[in-house]
């Protein structure tokens, strides 16, 4: 992870990703369309209730060469942070 | 440049196995979406998950079910190989019988995929 819980507290994300409910492999898929909706540099936010999908989209991100940001626990689901580097 | 990365994974359960069913195109569906090519053959009891109207009726449990899985695979840009044989035994036609995008090949065509692969699968 390369932001710390300030700076993901405050951060703004140019897309917003609710998977939330969504079983595995739908969250790893709805971030991936998120992605191709924004600019290089820009971060999305994925909300995901399946437990496994931080460490999804982390094992994802490194795989495609994106880079995950960290993950921020909220009310029953988590948010993910991913800034798109290529 | 090196060759892009590529998975073929084989189906040979049907419907009467939900999981052994759902789980190589949830595996497919991430593979794509990590940008490696993939190949889908199906064979034997396999080729039952490509028949119009199939999918539509198997969900395993805690997957999501396998016509959603496999929409989204051809929206991803995978492909879809169908085992002739297999479908002559079972007195399936193609293209009548079959979804959208399923290609009927036989054994040659499942040897060039599998010998080019990065890596296959079986399930």
């Amino acid at each position: 992870m390369t932001a710390t819980m300030t700076e993901l507290e405050t951060m703004t994300a140019a897309k917003v990703v609710d998977a939330r409910g969504a079983a595995c492999p739908g969250p790893l898929l709805e971030a991936k369309k998120g992605m191709g909706t924004v600019s290089v540099g820009s971060v999305i936010e994925i909300w995901s209730t399946d437990p496994v999908t931080k460490t999804d989209i982390g094992a994802w991100s490194t795989k495609v060469g994106h880079e995950f940001l960290g993950v921020l626990e909220a009310d029953g689901y988590d948010r993910v942070f991913v800034r798109r580097q290529k | 440049m090196s060759d892009p990365e590529k998975l073929v994974f084989m189906v040979l359960h049907g419907p009467g196995h939900p999981e052994h069913a759902t789980i190589p195109f949830v595996m497919a569906c991430a593979a794509l979406a990590s940008d490696v090519q993939v190949v889908m053959g199906f064979q034997a009891d396999g080729v039952e998950l490509v028949r119009t109207g199939i999918a539509e009726t198997i969900e395993a449990p805690g997957f999501p079910p396998l016509k959603k899985l496999l929409d989204d695979y051809r929206e991803l840009g995978g492909t879809l190989l169908v085992c002739g044989p297999c479908l002559n035994s079972r007195g399936l036609k193609a293209p009548g019988d079959l979804v959208a995008g399923a290609e009927v090949v036989a054994a040659g065509r499942f040897v060039a995929e599998i010998t080019s692969a990065t890596n296959s699968l079986v399930y």
